[in-house]
């Protein structure tokens, strides 16, 4: 009885491990000196990815700002949430150029937050919409720079490639965008000069086009 | 001056006429065209009716959720596309999450404004703190699906809460056209991911109880790259 009895619960075990699921691989070993990014410029890329979450988060206020109604500026409100998705599409694409230099295998949990809170969410006018967004975008690519700064400055190892992929990309991005609302607070700015409320309402019309 | 007296009380009879229909936009109206002063001048003409009061706090937390999920979602994805975990097809899933996510919340930031409300990026939901706060998104795949499939049962049943509390007829909440956006755009695409995301896991539970599960894995995620 009692062998039948540890016979019994032998092939319950059996069943029971033949049962369990394979849910991990073990890691290969495999050459490293393929990784060649320093420490510093990965930390500080992996910094300039919240900052566009950031920025994200301003132009996604800024689109619910004018999107009230007792703001209704639609085109305006069109123009930021394209703005957010932009940033956020650059945050994406900073984490996919790690990935490509094969970076961020482990620790990819403390990369971003949960939570990026707008700095501001009302705005006097379009005017001052328009001027925080130069500023913001100024500010954007000045943080640009220092990641180029750290990456190509350091000793043992300057780090061409990224270097060029951040000036040829994303300082190109930045400087054609800060042209580019530079140019509307211009022209806002003289449509409003003797009709502010007509400058705006018809700009607007404009931005929705 | 006498042609101004009889035009306000002109004024002022079209607005009691009115009045029924129109309380408030219209006398506030009908006031600041016969006002001097620009403060008397202000009208209060709003874009909230029905029950939208009742539901505003939980749609803007909803926006909140979705953010927060959206970035979940790409640390998944960012995890899949590591060299040595190297599966395209699970980071092309999760990545579809985070941006849906995150086009939904740009949505529901139009839809609060579209009914008058306005979006308040303070208001968060309280997660369950050993739950959700200290999640590491490195998992396995079929972890992966898991947590993917509990994140989506939760959202849905963020938006079942807002659909019960439009839609109770005899309070001041009842708001056919907040039930009819939930529905049209939250209900019938939750159930499919619920759906799918339940199917994945049946199939890798089979795939990773048999004796290769690394070439299962491989095979799987080759399909979900299709």
């Amino acid at each position: 009885m009692k062998s039948m009895l540890a016979i019994a619960l032998f092939a319950c075990a059996i069943a029971a491990s033949s049962a369990a699921m394979q849910c991990n691989q073990t890691p290969l070993d495999m050459p490293m000196q393929w990784k060649d990014m320093q420490e510093s410029c990965v930390d500080k890329v992996k910094q300039q990815i919240g900052e566009e979450l950031k920025a994200s988060m301003q132009y996604l206020a800024m689109g619910a700002h004018f999107s009230d109604y007792q703001i209704n500026r639609p085109g305006f409100a069109k123009m930021f949430f394209e703005s957010a998705s932009e940033e956020r599409d650059h945050a994406i694409k900073l984490i996919s150029y790690l990935l490509m230099r094969g970076e961020l295998r482990q620790d990819v949990s403390n990369l971003i937050k949960k939570k990026y809170t707008p700095a501001a969410t009302t705005w006097a006018s379009g005017m001052e919409a328009l001027k925080d967004a130069l500023a913001l975008e100024a500010s954007v690519t000045k943080k640009i720079r220092d990641v180029v700064k750290v990456c190509e400055d350091d000793e043992r190892f300057n780090d061409y490639h990224l270097v060029d992929y951040l000036t040829g990309e994303f300082l190109e991005e930045q400087y054609k965008g800060q042209r580019e609302i530079a140019g509307r607070i211009s022209t806002l700015g003289k449509m409003m000069s003797k009709h502010s409320a007509l400058g705006e309402f018809l700009y607007d019309k404009k931005l929705l086009s | 001056m006498k042609v101004f007296v009889a035009l306000s009380v002109l004024c002022v009879a079209i607005a009691t006429a009115q009045a029924e229909y129109n309380q408030y936009c219209y006398q506030s109206v009908a006031k600041a065209c016969v006002s001097t002063s620009k403060s008397e001048g202000k009208i209060d003409c709003s874009a909230r009716y029905g029950g939208i009061d009742g539901v505003l706090s939980d749609l803007q937390k909803y926006v909140n959720t979705h953010i927060t999920r959206s970035y979940e979602f790409l640390l998944m994805s960012t995890h899949y596309a590591n060299y040595e975990k190297n599966r395209a097809g699970f980071e092309k899933l999760l990545r579809g999450y985070s941006d849906e996510k995150w086009n939904n919340a740009i949505e529901l930031i139009k839809y609060i404004s579209k009914r008058g409300g306005r979006m308040d990026f303070n208001k968060v939901k309280l997660f369950n703190k050993t739950e959700d706060y200290n999640v590491v998104y490195e998992m396995n795949e079929i972890e992966t699906l898991a947590m993917a499939l509990d994140i989506e049962k939760d959202m849905a049943h963020d938006a079942n809460k807002i659909h019960s509390e439009a839609s109770h007829k005899n309070n001041d909440h009842y708001d056919p056209e907040v039930l009819q956006y939930i529905e049209e755009e939250f209900a019938e695409r939750q159930a499919e991911s619920i759906r799918t995301l339940a199917g994945h896991t049946t199939d890798l539970k089979k795939l990773l109880s048999g004796p290769d599960s690394s070439l299962a894995l491989y095979l799987f995620d080759e399909m979900l790259q299709k």
